[in-house]
């Protein structure tokens, strides 16, 4: 009888799910400022699962796992590029910009995925390269045979290699020059990145409007976002680094425009790797980018958990400016790339490197090509922390697949491949991600001794519930019972004890009081907590209350790397 | 802080530090049974024994706590209500909780009355996290460690949000409910809800919640309407509502209030407003639906209520007389004259029919709703008339058994669905 | 003789045209202003009527029970009462002040007092209305209280409660107009002296024995009734 009419009401909300999910197959219900209250999960098609037995990832293999990712309780995946490409640069040098990578699939399985994706209640935003194409694109290929081709000034060209001299070169381990010779039409082009990568030339009109027609492409097909790779560098001009410049705001905002005329609710999130002071203006009046990275506080984190000293975090939260209300930063732990050392003092970088990377071939650019569990030292207390601090700034949190659960990496892979390796479900050979033998895969698996996929996968944790998988599900679905998160505003709790970060999440009469311990060991902590006196803490993991807050100082105790979330509520 | 401004700590509506501790102590419960008390400590220590035997005896393995919320008594009912004792000898052989039961007594905050008692309970539900929440009445004699179970069960093991009770009621008893409340709210929600102000009531954590989020509606006048408001919150919110059978239900004699014209426009004042407030849920319903009943239902012999029809056509005569003028404000034409019929000096008793009565009822509430002239003088004026139904109603069934007279109150809710149009034109009327 | 006749004539002719010629401006003046006036008193009727449906004047009165009485006295609903009153005051204040204008010494002595008087009759209609509301209002609540306490009488009571919150009304009213106060005090005072002491008479001696059953009567069988009336509403 019991089970009878649970079960009855399971399977009333299952077809009641499958009917508004089938009414609503390629949108899910309106709501404008869905980006702010979002989880995002950044993923790449490659590395998820392989449903064909070719040792790569693709697109029906991303399907079939779509219900792990809804059961964890993220609500938007970040798909790395998966364009046909020659894979020079991990996809994003694009040669073809409306279609799929053979390997991955094709059109009409990224269609089904992205039904099957919006039918479980999940958003998917895509990436665009913006800056440059792969020199294989058919607009470079053209360009390049003979100067007076109509697409030639697609590109930037010039005779010399001594243009735009004050722009910074950003892959310092490899390139020289942002000047690469072309030998077929025998003049120098322009590139940010990878030689491989020629700029767009974005001063051209006929630019602006292929890209748009690009996004146009991907819009109508029903993406709900595209972050929006490497903005800063649109366009250049002759004296100045290049960077950030009025024009290429404007281009950023002629895309903004059109898309919020026809294709309302959808979003863009710039990376644009630079002090928030730099990409504020990327927000503009909420008339440009809707969400935009915040590189800086990511390596403070790690090294405010490092020094066990919150001063990092509260110096670059409070130099953070205002955003209008329709924006939100985008904040993350790791991703695919290095962990950038870009936004930091000469100071803090060197400290970073004798903290995390004491190994050279950990480094790479400007920063530390590691996963997050390895730079934590594999420990779950410290994992925890960082991501219940991820879920609890202000921000849309991003979460790197595999961190949710601990997962390794493989400095030895050369570039940032080794942050790139196969997503571990199993402990078998391929990790059960492929049925492929292990050595076709794409990417060899972890196999370092603490990471490999015998101690760290997916299916042991599920099956615990007190792995770091079973606990991140928790943790996801407490951040979910409250806008605060999302929404609200921040304020800090100064205590004396310098290893205690707390602050205050407040959102119309919500308040939340985040109290963590940076510290490796135990600590008391008397917060002054009088503007709040007569609430009391309802303890959010567990829903235990604690002592009604009175004139005192309120007294906590927090073991080694623990921290709080606390509702307070007046009854 | 502009939380902390505008609520200094000297707030008389926040909960006792001492409560919260000893919630604190509770930690988390399965189980919570609340027992608005207030000098009742010649009754407390029976109903807190039975709440708890049932809880041993149906639930030994869950969490469970009873919390004594008491408006300020001056006879010891908190000190009675935490030393009441299980362990007397003959009840040696009694079944045994596993666990700590957790014991509650405290002073409410707010003024006396039974709005904060139950926001009181909702607090500690929400609080402690109970899955399943009772309230119970502090002077009932007739409560049994079955009561708890028949109670708490639907929630706790079958997921409904609210269980009310199917009382075994004397013969005559509850007229108010039977003739007005009872089939008004049934006609309105289109749920056969028997009693949608009774003083125990059973409810999920989840109800708790919501109704302490919505906070408790300022404007009831009477004690005993707090249930017709959680019952209409929990069908307007869309919780699933089932009944159980609790037998008769027999109150210690002395509290309960006699005056009938408080009693009646606090009652129907109260449901009168409650329907106000979620017009837009029952304007559409027709018909209605019974709705899931747990238990055993059981047959005991209890005397009738001799009722004193002499005085009440009397007075009813008079009022129809005297009050011509309110009446004709309030009432339409065709319902007036059926009334002036009905109160004809010469007749031997009364032709009081159910639709004239249902007509009543409907012109009454659209008269209230519109606020046509005092609100307080609409339901004073109606309470000769309700002396005038009874007195019909109790002289037709005089003879008659229990199954007649459940019959008598079946057709008279058909006619209350009948003429639901009807009301809902005299609610809509726009002068 | 003709001549001096003549010269007479001309002369108030000359007066005549001359006293026209002074008036005449004046008079003119006047016409405009009373015309002016009383299409402006035909705006402040329109635009009250309007203001009044939008604050639903009308229900209110109803409500309280002035719209019942004004009924009962055969004049138009309060509100459009209220439009005619304002319109009249409004077209004779202005046509007043029109006259004023004429410069005639015996008219100004009496408009000056006119003006002072229209704000008091303002407020002694707003106590009229303020009383009608609270007389009936507590007639009624005496009313119901009266039939379910099964007080005797209740219509009498009822009545007696209205009449006498009406007569303090309409005399703060008129006091308020300042006429004949002390006519209308004294006029109250032995009327209301003389309706009670002849109650008490009637009762005190006349009614002694009757009035002694009664009561005994009637409260011995409340008491009685009350044991057996034993019917729990809930």
């Amino acid at each position: 009888m019991i089970g009878e009419r649970a079960r009855a009401i399971d399977r009333g909300l299952i077809e009641k799910a499958m009917i508004e999910g089938n009414a609503a197959s390629t949108s899910i219900p309106a709501e404008p400022l869905w980006y702010k209250d979002a989880i995002v999960y950044q993923l790449h098609v490659r590395t998820f699962f392989d449903s064909n037995a070719d040792g790569i990832g693709d697109f029906q293999g991303l399907t079939q796992k779509l219900g792990y990712l809804q059961d964890l309780g993220v609500t938007t995946l970040w798909l790395l590029p998966f364009y046909p490409s020659p894979l020079r640069d991990d996809g994003y040098d694009i040669a073809d910009y409306t279609d799929i990578h053979p390997s991955y699939g094709t059109l009409g399985d990224f269609k089904a995925f992205l039904n099957e994706a919006h039918r479980r209640g999940l958003r998917i935003v895509t990436e665009i390269v913006l800056n440059h194409t792969s020199d294989q694109h058919a607009w470079f290929q053209e360009a390049r045979q003979s100067r007076d081709n109509p697409r030639r000034d697609w590109y930037v060209w010039r005779d010399t290699d001594d243009g735009y001299r004050q722009v910074r070169i950003i892959f310092t381990d490899t390139e020289q020059s942002n000047w690469a010779w072309d030998p077929v039409s025998k003049q120098y082009y322009w590139h940010r990145f990878f030689s491989h990568q020629p700029d767009l030339n974005f001063d051209k009109p006929e630019v602006v409007e292929a890209i748009w027609e690009v996004m146009k492409f991907w819009l109508e097909i029903g993406v709900d976002g595209f972050r929006l790779d490497a903005v800063p560098y649109l366009v250049e001009r002759e004296g100045t680094s290049s960077e950030n410049l009025p024009e290429t705001h404007a281009v950023l905002k002629l895309f903004r425009r059109r898309m919020d005329e026809h294709f309302p609710g959808r979003i863009f999130l710039a990376e644009a790797n630079q002090w928030p002071l730099d990409v504020r203006p990327y927000f503009g009046d909420a008339d440009e980018c809707h969400m935009a990275f915040h590189f800086p506080l990511m390596p403070r984190m790690f090294m405010a958990i490092r020094l066990e000293d919150r001063k990092p975090i509260v110096e670059i939260l409070n130099q953070t400016p205002e955003i209008p209300d329709a924006c939100q930063w985008a904040i993350f732990l790791r991703n695919h790339d290095e962990l950038t050392l870009e936004m930091v003092t000469d100071e803090e970088r060197d400290y970073m490197y004798d903290a995390y990377a004491k190994d050279a071939t950990m480094r790479l650019n400007v920063g530390i090509r590691r996963r997050l569990a390895p730079l934590l030292e594999g420990d779950t207390r410290k994992i925890r922390l960082m991501n219940g601090m991820l879920m609890s700034l202000p921000g849309t949190p991003i979460i790197y697949y595999g961190d949710e659960i601990g997962m390794g990496d493989n400095v030895h892979l050369g570039d940032r491949n080794g942050v790139r390796t196969p997503m571990q479900w199993t402990g078998g050979w391929t990790a059960g991600f492929s049925l492929a033998d292990p050595e076709r895969l794409y990417a060899p698996v972890v196999s370092n001794v603490l990471y490999n996929p015998q101690i760290i996968n997916v299916d042991s944790q599920s099956r615990s519930p007190h792995s770091v998988l079973s606990w991140m599900k928790r943790l996801i679905r407490t951040r979910k019972t409250s806008r605060v998160f999302s929404r609200g505003t921040i304020e800090f709790v100064h205590p004396a004890n310098h290893g205690v970060l707390a602050y205050v999440r407040r959102l119309d009469q919500e308040i939340i009081l985040v109290v963590n311990n940076l510290s490796s060991r135990a600590q008391a902590v008397e917060l002054d907590l009088r503007a709040f006196r007569g609430s009391i803490p309802v303890e959010m993991a567990g829903g235990n209350i604690f002592p009604r807050i009175g004139e005192l100082p309120y007294l906590l105790t927090l073991g080694p790397y623990d921290f709080y979330w606390f509702r307070l509520r007046r009854l | 802080m502009a939380g902390s401004k505008d609520k200094p700590m000297a707030d008389d509506s926040l909960l006792s530090d001492e409560f919260l501790r000893q919630l604190m102590a509770v930690e988390e419960a399965d189980l919570l049974v609340g027992i608005p008390t207030l000098n009742n400590s010649k009754t407390i220590a029976h109903v807190v024994q039975a709440v708890e035997l049932g809880f041993a005896k149906f639930f030994p393995r869950e969490r469970t706590v009873v919390v004594a919320a008491d408006g300020g008594s001056h006879d010891d009912t908190e000190e009675v209500v935490r030393n009441a004792n299980l362990g007397d000898p003959h009840r040696m052989r009694a079944p045994q909780s596993l666990r700590t039961m957790h014991r509650i007594a405290t002073r409410y905050p707010g003024p006396v009355n039974s709005r904060n008692v139950l926001r009181t309970i909702l607090a500690a539900a929400d609080l402690v996290r109970a899955k399943a929440c009772a309230v119970i009445s502090p002077d009932l004699l007739s409560i049994t460690p079955d009561w708890i179970e028949s109670l708490l069960r639907p929630i706790y093991m079958e997921k409904y949000d609210l269980v009310t009770p199917l009382y075994l009621r004397r013969k005559f008893d509850g007229l108010l409910i039977s003739n007005l409340v009872y089939p008004m709210v049934r006609a309105a929600y289109g749920l056969r809800l028997r009693e949608p102000m009774a003083a125990e009531f059973a409810f999920s954590g989840k109800l708790a919640s919501h109704l302490l989020e919505q906070g408790i509606a300022a404007d009831q006048q009477s004690p005993h309407s707090v249930g017709i408001w959680v019952t209409s919150r929990a069908i307007c919110g869309g919780f699933g509502v089932g009944q159980c059978f609790l037998g008769p239900k027999v109150q210690a004699p002395g509290n309960s209030s006699s005056d009938i014209v408080a009693t009646i426009s606090g009652v129907v004042g109260d449901l009168f407003r409650s329907l106000e407030r979620e017009e837009e849920f029952w304007i559409r319903e027709t018909g209605s639906r019974p709705l899931p009943a747990f238990g055993l239902p059981y047959d005991v012999n209890l005397e009738p209520l001799r009722v004193n029809r002499k005085q009440m056509i009397q007075m009813f005569r008079t009022g129809v007389v005297e009050l011509k003028d309110i009446l004709k404000t309030i009432l339409r034409e065709g319902t007036f004259a059926g009334l002036e019929g009905a109160a004809d000096p010469r007749a031997e008793s009364i032709p009081f029919p159910d639709e004239l009565w249902v007509k009543t009822i409907y012109d009454f509430a659209g008269a209230f709703h519109r606020s046509v002239i005092h609100r307080d003088h609409i339901l004073q004026a109606l309470v000769p008339l309700y002396r005038g139904r009874v007195a019909a109603f109790t002289q037709e069934l005089a003879g008659a058994d229990e199954t007649q007279v459940d019959a008598a109150i079946e057709n008279l809710c058909l006619a209350y669905e009948q003429l639901k149009p009807y009301w809902i034109e005299s609610w809509k009327i726009h002068q | 003789m003709i001549e001096l006749v003549m010269q007479r004539l001309t002369q108030t002719l000359k007066s005549l045209v001359s006293a026209a010629a002074t008036y005449l401006p004046r008079v003119l003046a006047m016409l405009i202003i009373v015309i002016i006036g009383w299409a402006i008193a035909f705006a402040v009727k329109a635009a009250l009527r309007r203001i009044l449906k939008i604050f639903k004047f009308d229900a209110f009165s109803e409500h309280g029970g002035v719209s019942q009485t004004l009924r009962k006295t055969g004049l138009a609903g309060p509100s459009e009462l209220l439009c005619r009153v304002a319109f009249w005051v409004v077209g004779i204040s202005i046509t007043v002040l029109g006259i004023d204008v004429l410069g005639i010494p015996a008219f100004q002595d009496i408009i000056s007092r006119f003006f002072r008087f229209v704000p008091q009759i303002f407020v002694a209609l707003l106590i009229l209305f303020v009383g009608i509301l609270v007389a009936n209002f507590l007639a009624t609540a005496a009313l119901l209280a009266a039939v379910n306490a099964d007080l005797p009488s209740p219509r009498f009571l009822s009545g007696a409660v209205r009449l006498l919150i009406v007569i303090i009304t309409i005399i703060m009213a008129l006091e308020q107009l300042d006429l004949a106060r002390i006519t209308i005090l004294i006029a109250f005072t032995i009327g209301f002296g003389a309706v009670m002491l002849g109650l008490a008479i009637a009762f005190g001696l006349g009614g002694q024995d009757a009035a002694r059953r009664f009561l005994e009567k009637y409260i011995v069988e409340r008491e009685k009734e009350k044991e057996k009336e034993d019917i729990s509403p809930l």
